[in-house]
């Protein structure tokens, strides 16, 4: 292992933050033989009662399928309970990361030079930057801010929203005096997206800090936290990478409610239970992380994989990658449990959380190449074994049905009483696997109220916990119908495109994706009854009817349910699905919304220009135009020739930008001279010579921009 | 403050013509956040002005390009001499000198000295001198090459396979024909 930065410290040792090895076996011989233990009992049980008279192919299909869903079933189910018993045990934990450090660490200036980067792609600039200062904000009032700079790195794609980040980071920059302290860069060309992004980043700047700490566009860290991140990793020098436990956070549909609901309910014992077992091996998420930065350039680059995409290619799951790369170069990769201070933001549909599902799906199932490779920890493979597992599962559980419907079609006797036994002792075992640990952890918190502490507030959790097991019993058929598609697709070469995340619901619900994205799920289940009707009329009996009815009911009524859990109705008015963020923000989730609430509907403009508000600023505006041109790299060459950009130009002053299409319009805005040029041509132009957007845009821009660069901002100017 | 001088006869051009001008370098002047009527109409007639000259020698332009090329003129002169020491080309000049006049606050802080070459502060020329930025630090370039993973033997069949049947797309839906196929002729030998 390579010295690696940030052991200065005396008297630490280099390897200080890996666990102890006796330490891993121990847990992970004591986790691991937990769950082959289930596993067996679970497939032996299983056989028991397929085997009474012979196995058919069929069955031993069934049985096949049923082994890795037990053992994922088994890996959740003793993760939650090892978390319960951590967090309740007297002694802490001795692998905790904050017992490293003690009351005079955190009296000691940082000195440690660390990067905060942002990698945003078209997303709403106003809550990118918004989050951006309240951390900058939270990390001052720390008074530990010196090493620290922020970089947002673009890859935004869309003219108006480069410009609009521009801006907002000008206006950021100017009201918090923090020109020098944040950075903003925008990459020409969206090589390898977000891991190249980050890869660009190192490339350029890496050099200058010792750590970086990786957030998401929807990411929020509080000062303290940071500053705690930093310390942990100066005190544990074999370290690689430390990743928090990002809690969602404002959500406003009853899926994101419920989502963060039962993230904050039940994340604490799994992400407790999950450093139990993981120990030095955990995983990287790809955001809300501080990672050392020279190992990570040394060792972290990511080659492609073999294949075209989408089974091969650009590796899109970075973030597992790079955690085992780091592990395999010797340093540690450690889970952080955290409570406060680290947050991101979920979908706010069940559309927008399939669709984040199929990117993340494609990712996973990509590991497979990497699953035999060479040199990696073996808890790496693990890793990425259910990484893979997450969204074949949801395959196999399909596959299990369809078998199990076959088998219900073609009944053999049981008779025996041990076969009868088996199968109750399963239903059993299977039904404790599925609901013991959330109604330990729900119990676990009535009675310490670890969450809440008035007693009006924890039967509310009570109750909202009964009911999130309602809208997760709904929608685990469709997910699991989705996953097993997306698996699919991707297996057969469906790739999938880079889009943004949506993160909030503009206007209602939009009835037409739902309808298309759904019908097919609601035609399966209707389907799936038919036949489950039709085999109880050829059987005289509608066992299996009624065993398979909550996955078929949930299916047949998977448009209702994606309406119901995408609209705004969340409960919050009763007090369900609260949770400490909502109930009492913390300063930096509360400055945040309060900017937020403050700019809602600033621009007051024709939808047309609105739609086109960042290019219309870049062309009319002096500042504007003098920023946008000042942030272009000053290159002696340009790609493209001046032919072809005067006629670009051309068409967008006489025929506007409708007609001018996103990739002609960023090659425009590429070139100083053409960009500088447009801002006369424009003002120079006589009405007649005009499209009529720009002639409206001339008229209207005074009357709406009364300041360029704050319209996306909150007016906050540091006195 | 300099008297308002309000004398402007046009040689060339029409009235209505002249008028389209006067509004486009007011609606431009504007744009720079100039909110003092008094020094934004003295630049507009100034401009108008230099325009009326201008369109007196090459009238085959409007007086508003006319009038948009004198105010871009008088802006470049005005920034040169406040970035004479910066080897800036005429599109960094322009861009460095709209956006220090901004961040040094000039709209606000000098709107009366605005393209006056004159009567220029030194305060201002050195704010829009010290307000030029970057939007990165000094790079520290470093190596971030990839290394190869060996995927190991097993990776190297299924790479082929997926070569190939990536490369032919008939092939791999037969394939997956082929799958479904089986399966569903399994079923239906179990049902028959």
């Amino acid at each position: 292992m390579s010295a690696p930065i940030g052991s200065q410290t005396a008297n630490i040792a280099m390897t200080a933050g890996m666990p102890p090895k006796h330490i891993s076996r121990t847990r992970r011989a004591t986790f691991f033989s937990l769950v082959g233990l289930g596993t067996i009992v679970g497939a032996w049980l299983s056989y028991i009662f397929l085997s009474e008279n012979g196995m058919r192919i069929a069955e031993w299909v069934l049985l096949l399928v049923f082994i890795p869903l037990y053992y994922q079933l088994n890996v959740g189910f003793w993760t939650a309970l090892i978390g319960v018993w951590l967090m309740n045990r007297h002694k802490p934990d001795s692998l905790s990361l904050w017992h490293t450090l003690n009351a005079d660490d955190y009296e000691q200036p940082i000195t440690a030079s660390t990067a905060i980067i942002m990698p945003v792609f078209n997303e709403d600039v106003t809550r990118v930057f918004e989050g951006l200062r309240s951390i900058y904000l939270s990390l001052e009032a720390t008074g530990q801010s010196k090493n620290f700079d922020f970089f947002i790195l673009s890859d935004s794609d869309k003219t108006s929203q480069w410009i609009e980040e521009e801006t907002a980071w000008l206006e950021l920059c100017r009201q918090l005096n923090a020109f020098g302290r944040i950075f903003y860069r925008k990459r020409r060309k969206q090589i390898n997206r977000k891991s190249g992004n980050v890869s660009d980043f190192c490339r350029r700047w890496g050099k200058r800090y010792r750590y970086m700490v990786v957030l998401d566009a929807d990411s929020l860290m509080s000062g303290a936290l940071l500053t705690s991140m930093v310390r942990i990793m100066e005190k544990n020098p074999g370290i690689g990478i430390v990743q928090t436990f990002p809690k969602q956070i404002a959500a406003d549909t009853l899926l994101g409610r419920v989502m963060q609901f039962a993230q904050v309910l039940y994340g604490p014992p799994f992400m407790a239970g999950l450093d139990y077992w993981q120990c030095g091996e955990a995983n990287f998420w790809g955001h809300n992380a501080i990672l050392r930065l020279a190992p990570f350039i040394e060792h972290c680059a990511l080659p492609p994989l073999p294949a075209n995409a989408p089974f091969g290619g650009h590796i899109l799951s970075h973030d597992f990658v790079e955690a085992a790369l780091m592990r395999k170069a010797g340093y540690a990769v450690r889970l952080l449990p955290t409570t406060r201070g680290s947050y991101e933001e979920g979908p706010p549909t069940l559309v927008d959380m399939l669709k984040r599902d199929r990117r993340w799906c494609q990712g996973n199932i990509q590991h497979f190449w990497l699953l035999f490779a060479k040199g990696w920890h073996p808890m790496s493979r693990v890793n990425f074994l259910h990484g893979i597992l997450s969204y074949v599962s949801s395959l196999l559980w399909f596959l299990f049905l369809i078998l199990a419907t076959y088998l219900a079609a073609t009944p053999t006797l049981h008779v025996q009483p041990q076969s009868l036994l088996a199968e109750k002792i399963l239903l059993s075992v299977t039904a404790m696997l599925i609901f013991l640990p959330k109604t330990v952890i729900l119990l676990d918190e009535v009675i310490t109220g670890r969450l809440f502490k008035p007693l009006k507030l924890r039967l509310l959790t009570f109750v909202s916990s009964l009911l999130d097991t309602v809208v997760f019993t709904l929608m685990a058929p469709v997910l699991m119908v989705f996953h097993a598609r997306f698996v699919i697709y991707t297996v057969i070469g469906k790739s999938v495109s880079w889009v943004t995340q949506r993160r909030k619901i503009d206007g209602g619900i939009n009835w037409s994706e739902i309808l298309f994205t759904f019908a097919s799920v609601t035609l399966l289940g209707v389907a799936w009854a038919a036949v489950g009707a039709g085999i109880g009329v050829k059987l005289g009996s509608y066992a299996f009817l009624v065993w398979i009815s909550p996955i078929l009911f949930s299916l047949v009524v998977s448009i209702l349910v994606a309406v119901l859990v995408s609209g705004g109705r969340s409960g919050k008015r009763l007090g369900f699905f609260l949770t400490p963020e909502e109930y009492d923000p913390p300063t930096v989730l509360k400055n945040m919304q309060q900017n937020l609430e403050e700019i809602k509907d600033r621009i007051q403009l024709p939808p047309e220009l609105e739609r086109h508000y960042g290019l219309m600023q870049v062309c009319l505006d002096p500042f504007v135009n003098g920023l946008h041109v000042s942030l272009l790299r000053r290159r002696r060459t340009i790609d493209v020739s001046h032919t072809y950009l005067e006629e670009i130009c051309h068409r967008l002053i006489t025929q506007g930008p409708n007609v001018i299409s996103a990739q002609e319009l960023k090659a425009l805005m590429h070139d100083t001279d053409t960009v500088t040029n447009l801002h006369y041509r424009l003002w120079s132009a006589a009405n007649h010579e005009l499209a009529p957007f720009w002639a409206t845009a001339i008229r209207q821009y005074n009357l709406a921009s009364t300041s360029p660069f704050a319209h996306t901002l909150a007016k906050k100017d540091v006195e | 403050m300099e008297a308002v001088n309000i004398q402007f006869a046009p040689a060339t051009g029409t009235e209505e013509e002249w008028n389209e001008a006067y509004a486009r370098l007011a609606d431009y002047f504007r744009s720079y956040q100039l909110h003092n009527r008094i020094r934004r109409t003295q630049l507009i007639l100034e401009t108008l002005r230099n325009a009326a000259k201008a369109h007196a020698s090459d009238p085959s332009r409007t007086p508003t390009a006319h009038s948009i090329e004198q105010a871009r003129l008088m802006l470049r002169e005005w920034l040169g001499s406040i970035y004479s020491d910066l080897n800036l080309n005429e599109a960094q000049l322009e861009a460095t000198g709209r956006l220090g006049f901004h961040l040094a606050g000039g709209p606000s802080r000098w709107p009366q000295f605005f393209l006056d070459e004159q009567n220029m502060p030194d305060d201002m020329a050195e704010a829009m001198r010290s307000a030029i930025r970057t939007s990165g630090p000094g790079m520290q370039v470093s190596k971030m090459t990839p290394r190869d993973i060996d995927l190991g033997m097993f990776t190297d069949v299924a790479d082929d396979t997926f070569d190939r049947l990536g490369r032919h797309p008939i092939l791999r839906y037969s394939v997956l024909l082929v799958i479904i196929g089986a399966v569903l002729g399994y079923l239906y030998s179990l049902f028959g």
